[in-house]
């Protein structure tokens, strides 16, 4: 049986009807497959720039930029026999003649696509069995494949792994995953919150819906892990889910839909005040004796979610419009304080998402130095604090920018984005996992 | 459906009730002053008055936008779509009864404009758009009534002030020296641009608004003015907002009907 009441309709990132009445537990990453795929996908996904592992061995660049060992290079091609470095990468990472290992070859051999096989993570505790196992490979079938000597062997280490383990990560390394090296976490339960917005939109191929739906399902997965997501709390986190992060009840195209071509941040507030009382999830208090009216809610987990889901369509209107990232913290202070001021009632995350953005707008406005929005994550020191609601919406943004900063999304992601949006999963997440709600609907 | 109206702002006071005035969009500020593009355009430094605008990335027609539809939902501002460069304009505002605080600028900016990125430190407000979209907004907020020559400073760098005595003729304090009080004209005049560039010519931006008119129409709660402790219905609002917030953190379900 069910342990919420609450049933929501799915919608594409179209607007267009999926599905009715799904309880809500059925997008729980508890439950959805879809969601526990795209969790294992993420642990299991490692991008290996084969090109940058010829490059570095050819000059001798290896363990970051300008670290250049003179006098030591190998001319190995490697991107044109990517064919066959593939193939033998899989067979050394194979557990069992056809399990789930995969490696494909993307960009003319230029990147591979390596799916570590589960039972070499099931068999360890920690997720950078991903990322280990297949530089280590990379360098037996580079080693095999290209007879290179015991006096060279040292240098494929170096291309690949980068300067680990003098540095804490694979620092100039060609092997990469989502996920930081745990040291990196800054807390319990952080792994996946530690992926940076670029690499979202990335992979998302800058799809916004699509953005924000993977970024929610990370972060709100991530709740679960940290301990957040649990009691008195996990039907917040639910809700938050699928209404911000997951087009539930259709609330963010349709707010989307409402401003799109003239509409300001303020009205995307009033549209979101005006869709929670049409659907009855807040109700007027009192009159206060200048007229103004308080709102009330008999459901705060529910206005949040209603709440969230305006924020994310008031980025998409903010952002969207100026085709800008940089626009996103001033959303997430002003979105909340008017709605607050309209309502009487909490912003979003409870007061959470709008000192995130007063802290983010400092670090992304090269006041106290910082980045742009992209290299921004739920596990960034100064955009942590709200417990999953601020990053879709950062995603989001990233991924209508047109092309406004300095460092680029492309550039912060490296190949990491590019290579994993080959994962459908990963790519459109929020059909997936509508398609997975769907299947398993009937159980809840 | 219950019957809903825009509310903008709670309070009782007329200071809070001139803060939802400006939070309106449907209120049109009152047109002031006359300041031409071009001399906007030389206050601000971006560009040279006449030269086409520069271009941070091509024109969206041009670079192809990638599948999605939020892109093909949302309209680009018209300098989003020719590729402007994100650009910005300044102010400072006095805590002597300057027609807004900085807050407000946010507030405001965000329900009237569409694409702009404001940003709120306690003596500086930037607004940032692209540029063809800033000045257009930038016309708005230097030639209404929410700006006094005097007590309103246009400041991209040096801004301090905000918190300073006035000086002699009741203009507020720049390091830079950037607007002077023309005795003769009895108006205020810009002789540098918001970074404190020198300007080929002056720009006047007329008389300081009077100090009874200012006291009137200012959304600043002071001691010595309207206090905000005068406002009951306020700070029961302020005071409510973190009670929820604070409540809600320790147990969401338990916060109904309240």
């Amino acid at each position: 049986m069910a342990k919420y009441p609450d049933k929501v309709n799915l919608y594409d990132d179209r607007g267009k009807l999926f599905d009715t009445n799904v309880p809500i537990e059925a997008l729980s990453p508890l439950k959805n497959t879809a969601i526990q795929k795209i969790i294992s996908y993420v642990k299991q996904c490692v991008a290996v720039n084969l090109e940058g592992v010829e490059k570095a061995l050819a000059t001798g660049e290896v363990g970051g930029k300008w670290c250049i060992i003179r006098g030591r290079s190998l001319k190995l091609d490697l991107v044109k026999n990517a064919g066959s470095v593939a193939d033998s990468l899989k067979k050394c990472l194979q557990v069992d003649p056809g399990d789930d290992t995969e490696v494909k070859v993307l960009k003319g051999g230029k990147h591979l696509l390596v799916k570590v096989p589960a039972k070499r993570l099931n068999a360890g505790v920690e997720y950078t069995t991903g990322v280990t196992a297949v530089a280590a490979a990379l360098c037996c079938t580079i080693i095999e494949n290209f007879n290179v000597n015991i006096w060279d062997a040292d240098l494929v280490h170096a291309a690949v792994w980068g300067r680990y383990p003098q540095t804490m990560e694979m620092l100039g390394g060609n092997v990469s995953s989502l996920l930081a090296v745990p040291q990196q976490n800054e807390g319990m339960g952080y792994a996946l919150r530690n992926i940076p917005c670029a690499h979202i939109a990335l992979i998302a191929k800058k799809n916004a819906m699509n953005a924000a739906a993977l970024s929610s399902i990370l972060e709100q997965t991530a709740m679960f892990e940290m301990g957040d997501a649990i009691g008195s709390f996990e039907r917040f986190h639910l809700l938050g889910l699928a209404y911000q992060g997951l087009n539930a009840d259709n609330i963010v195209y349709d707010l989307v839909k409402e401003n799109a071509k003239t509409g300001t941040l303020g009205d995307v507030v009033i549209s979101t005040v005006k869709r929670a009382l049409s659907d009855g999830v807040i109700k007027p208090l009192k009159k206060t004796p200048s007229g103004y009216t308080l709102y009330t809610t008999s459901d705060l987990n529910k206005w949040n979610a209603y709440a969230a889901a305006g924020l994310l369509a008031g980025t998409m209107i903010t952002c969207g419009a100026a085709r800008s990232m940089q626009h996103a913290p001033s959303v997430f202070i002003y979105f909340n304080d008017l709605i607050e001021r309209e309502t009487g009632l909490p912003g979003v995350d409870f007061g959470r998402v709008a000192g995130t953005g007063v802290e983010m707008s400092f670090f992304s406005h090269s006041i106290y130095g910082g980045g742009n929005p992209a290299v921004f994550h739920g596990n960034h020191i100064v955009t942590r604090h709200s417990k999953g609601f601020t990053i879709p919406c950062v995603a989001a943004a990233v991924a209508l920018d047109a092309g406004t900063t300095i460092y680029t999304p492309e550039k912060i992601s490296g190949v990491v984005g590019e290579v994993l949006s080959e994962v459908p999963e990963l790519r459109e997440s929020l059909r997936y996992v509508n398609e997975a709600a769907v299947s398993i609907k009937g159980g809840i | 459906m219950v019957d809903y109206k825009p509310q903008y702002y709670p309070g009782g006071s007329k200071i809070a009730a001139n803060r939802r005035k400006y939070i309106d969009p449907k209120y049109t500020l009152r047109k002031l002053r006359t300041i031409s593009d071009d001399d906007l355009v030389r206050l601000m430094g971006h560009r040279v008055p006449g030269e086409a605008y520069k271009s941070v990335h091509p024109p969206l027609e041009e670079l192809g936008e990638p599948a999605c539809p939020i892109r093909e939902l949302v309209e680009p501002t018209p300098g989003a779509k020719a590729g402007d460069r994100i650009r910005y304009i300044q102010f400072t505002d006095s805590v002597y009864f300057a027609p807004l605080t900085p807050y407000m600028r946010a507030w405001m900016g965000h329900m009237r404009y569409r694409g702009v990125d404001i940003g709120v430190l306690s003596g500086r407000v930037p607004l940032e758009a692209r540029e063809r979209d800033l000045e257009k907004v930038a016309k708005d907020l230097v030639e209404t009534e929410i700006f006094d020559p005097a007590r309103v400073g246009i400041r991209g760098a040096t801004v301090h002030g905000h918190a300073l005595r006035l000086d002699e003729n009741g203009l507020m304090f720049d390091a830079l020296r950037r607007f002077q009080y023309d005795k003769n004209k009895g108006e205020v005049v810009y002789v540098k641009d918001q970074v404190g560039v020198p300007l080929d010519r002056p720009i006047y931006v007329g008389k300081p608004i009077p100090e009874e008119e200012l006291r009137r129409i200012t959304s600043q709660f002071r001691v010595d003015g309207e206090p905000f402790r005068n406002d009951a219905e306020l700070i029961r609002f302020v005071q409510r907002i973190h009670m929820l917030r604070t409540e809600a953190g320790f147990d969401p379900n338990k916060v109904k009907d309240i």
